[in-house]
């Protein structure tokens, strides 16, 4: 009875070291998503997209907002805590986001059908605290925040400590909170310049290879290099002709030397091989 | 088998005690309609202190006490009310048999996962407690043993021994006895006879030649033998839970109280059957005519009456009615299991509710459709290669090891490097481009979004083909093309019809 007693005893005292190891460990307390591009986060005042805060990534569809957008959801989601992103106008492309290092299992992608629903679902998330990252995303869907949008984005993201981030337009600017203004600088890269922030650093910008976009190492893309050319846009004349230096390479999913047997080529006759 | 007798006294008017607080402590009396006179069925406490009795007819007990509120006893109802209590307490008992008008048989099998029978009885009592009910229980291996006891047993929980059932009988009143054979009641009563003992103490003989078969029935219930089958209630398929309004509400505070007391009833009995609801319709009866529905879609099965009241609240506060509320009506059109969830030390019982909320929210005012989680699926097709899933998200690490650094994290799947080179938006149709062709055919420049963009970059093919077999087949040349003044798009040729798209953009 009394070796029972004693081998109790010593399991408790055993359960008790794991939870004082267990309340000693170190933690983790996200305050800032870094996105991992360097030259971004060096810009930010803080390092980093700070939570609790709202952020306006302005700019053209193609200038690269989107790929910072998803550093920063793969911030969150590799410290376990969850992404949202508000898709406005349905063009979110997952399997790119998961190539970025984003989870996808943590990932909620919210696609409402009434372009009116777009602010007061993001508010819904930024305000739960359940989400560490919510983008909200208004590139084509012809909605345009007014001060009032601004202050209820920017006070959701403040009462939930969740790091919203808007993908605007260039034709829609946000009101209200940090503006980042993305655009497309050729083959060179993409120009983040901060645009409005309480923090100071405005004016002061970075250029980003496109290469420093996703994480690891990127593919390589062998371009034909080319001036722009100073005539004006919209020029209906045809242009002169792009010559093309090297082709990066080819995935061919067309079977055995490119050809279909039966389509592509023809078959090989069945008298002849058998020796008729 | 071992059975416990739940009575509820006066079940019909504890009821509207609950849905109706006003009328607790007055003077309130059920009615039903015999032989074509309205006679009190039950009756208050306070309206028996003033001399209403059941059976006194309605005009009588109006005179005694003239401000006697009265509803009509509906026995139907107050049975799948019953029912409804038996379905709650089915978390601690594995079946049980409704007894109209005022109790419940329950099977006491499963007692030694209560601490036992006397633990059985509290637990019972104290769902009952929750439920607002007051109760009494006695457990014992006959039907009418348990059920006498618990009805005029002097003690709120009783148990009494398979070979105790003729002792703990005894000293009951003959009026224990109660439907069981009224008529030999009454004979035995004009004996002399007062108690249960008495009766048993007779010879069975002389029982037997004076009163026959009903005499001879009721000397073995008054000598505990009683071999009365337990026949399990049958469980409705439908969940469905109403409630009368006392006034036609015209505000939320009245509403939301009512549905506090549906809800709290619906989860109890969810739980009970181990279910948790996924959709409900709120039925809202107006006054005098008319109705509305409401859906509630849930994002994440739940059976907890404080969420559902916190969507339900969001859902029907901006509503606009044109005539006031008279009932509620909530029903489960789809429920799953609930397997429980154990929670780690440290936990907080509430869970991460805030992502349940929010989740339900958008849920029911989106559309379920509209909120989803992206799978990668291996396909070459490009508007292919993810599926929409329910967004079920890993569970957080809970409780100690919240936030610790040494978590153990699986493996995420490997990724086809392929998607490294996809483009952050595509959109849901490809655009058709106007393009301008070299001589060896190759792009130089293309238009779309209104100008005419000369391409001052080209990468590419990368050819995706297949489904060859079948009618959808595909056959593109896809390029990463920097236009002038934009940056990189993805556009593919379609070698079926020659002609360019512009698929997708690398934002």
């Amino acid at each position: 009875m009394e070796a029972a007693q004693a081998s109790d005893r010593g399991q408790i005292e055993r359960l008790r070291q794991q939870i004082r190891k267990l309340q000693a460990a170190p933690r983790s307390y996200l305050a800032t998503l870094r996105t991992g591009i360097h030259l971004l986060d060096e810009l930010l005042p803080a390092n980093g997209l700070q939570l609790g805060q709202a952020f306006e990534l302005w700019g053209e569809a193609a200038s690269g907002r989107s790929s910072l957008a998803f550093r920063a959801l793969a911030a969150a989601t590799r410290e376990h805590r969850l992404g949202a992103f508000v898709d406005g106008p349905g063009e979110l492309y997952p399997p790119a986001a998961a190539a970025m290092g984003i989870d996808l299992a943590r990932l909620l992608i919210v696609r409402p059908k009434a372009p009116g629903k777009l602010v007061w679902t993001a508010v819904q998330l930024a305000r739960s605290g359940a989400f560490a990252c919510v983008v909200l995303d208004l590139t084509h869907t012809g909605v345009r925040l007014t001060i009032a949008d601004g202050k209820k984005l920017s006070d959701a993201a403040f009462q939930g400590g969740s790091c919203l981030l808007l993908l605007t337009p260039p034709d829609a600017p946000g009101e209200g909170m940090t503006r980042l203004r993305v655009s497309a600088r050729g083959l060179e890269g993409l120009r983040v310049e901060v645009m409005r922030s309480r923090q100071g650093a405005v004016g002061s910008w970075v250029l980003i290879p496109w290469p420093e976009l996703p994480p690891g190492e990127a593919p390589v893309y062998r371009y034909v290099e080319r001036p722009e050319s100073n005539e004006p846009r919209g020029d209906d004349a045809p242009s002169e002709r792009v010559r093309r230096i090297k082709m990066s390479w080819q995935r061919d999913g067309h079977g055995i030397a490119r050809s279909r047997p039966g389509r592509d080529v023809a078959l090989p006759e069945l008298g002849s091989s058998l020796g008729l | 088998m071992r059975l416990l007798y739940l009575h509820l006294p006066r079940f019909p008017l504890q009821r509207r005690a609950i849905e109706t607080p006003s009328v607790a402590g007055k003077a309130v009396a059920f009615i039903e309609e015999v032989k074509g006179q309205r006679k009190v069925a039950f009756a208050s406490a306070a309206a028996q202190a003033a001399g209403i009795r059941p059976g006194m007819t309605l005009a009588a007990a109006t005179a005694l006490v003239p401000s006697l509120r009265h509803f009509p006893y509906q026995p139907r109802a107050e049975g799948e009310a019953l029912l409804a209590l038996g379905e709650c307490l089915l978390c601690v008992v594995p079946q049980f048999q409704v007894s109209v008008p005022d109790g419940l048989w329950l099977d006491a099998s499963a007692a030694a996962l209560c601490q036992g029978e006397e633990g059985l009885c509290k637990r019972v009592l104290e769902i009952c407690a929750s439920q607002g009910f007051r109760a009494a229980a006695a457990l014992a291996s006959q039907a009418f043993t348990a059920r006498a006891l618990a009805r005029h047993g002097s003690k709120p929980v009783q148990i009494i021994a398979s070979c105790e059932s003729a002792g703990a009988l005894c000293s009951l009143p003959l009026a224990a006895l109660g439907e069981s054979a009224p008529s030999t009641v009454a004979a035995l009563g004009s004996l002399g006879l007062t108690t249960l003992g008495e009766v048993a103490s007779l010879p069975v003989g002389a029982v037997a030649a004076r009163m026959g078969a009903a005499g001879l029935y009721v000397h073995r219930l008054c000598r505990g033998e009683d071999d009365t089958a337990f026949v399990a209630t049958a469980l409705p398929e439908v969940l469905e839970e109403g409630i009368d309004l006392d006034w036609p509400a015209e505000s939320l505070e009245p509403l939301l109280f009512a549905l506090k007391t549906l809800l709290d009833r619906l989860c109890a009995r969810l739980s009970g059957r181990r279910k948790a609801a996924v959709r409900l319709t709120l039925t809202i009866k107006l006054d005098p005519t008319g109705e509305a529905k409401v859906g509630l879609v849930l994002a994440r099965p739940c059976a907890r009456p404080k969420l559902l009241l916190d969507l339900t609240r969001h859902r029907i506060a901006d509503l606009s009615l044109p005539h006031p509320i008279a009932r509620l009506q909530i029903r489960v059109d789809e429920s799953c299991d609930e397997p429980g969830n154990q929670l780690a030390l440290g936990d907080h019982p509430e869970g991460d509710s805030s992502l349940e909320v929010v989740l339900s929210r958008l849920s029911t005012a989106l559309g379920e459709q509209s909120l989803f989680a992206a799978e990668v699926k291996p396909s070459h097709r490009p508007e292919n290669a993810y599926v929409p899933q329910p967004f079920r998200p890993p569970a957080r690490d809970g409780g100690l090891v919240a936030g610790t650094r040494g978590r153990l994290a699986p493996t995420p799947p490997e990724l086809d490097p392929a998607l490294a080179e996809r483009p952050a938006r595509i959109f849901p149709r490809p655009a058709s481009l106007e393009v301008d062709l070299d001589p060896q055919g190759e792009l130089v420049c293309a238009r779309f979004l209104g100008k005419r963009r000369k391409a001052t970059a080209i990468a590419g093919p990368e050819r995706l083909c297949g489904e060859w077999w079948g009618e959808d087949a595909y056959h593109r040349d896809y390029y990463r093309v920097h236009f002038e003044g934009f940056g990189p798009t993805w556009i593919y040729r379609d070698t079926r019809d020659g002609q360019f798209y512009l698929q997708g953009m690398f934002d």
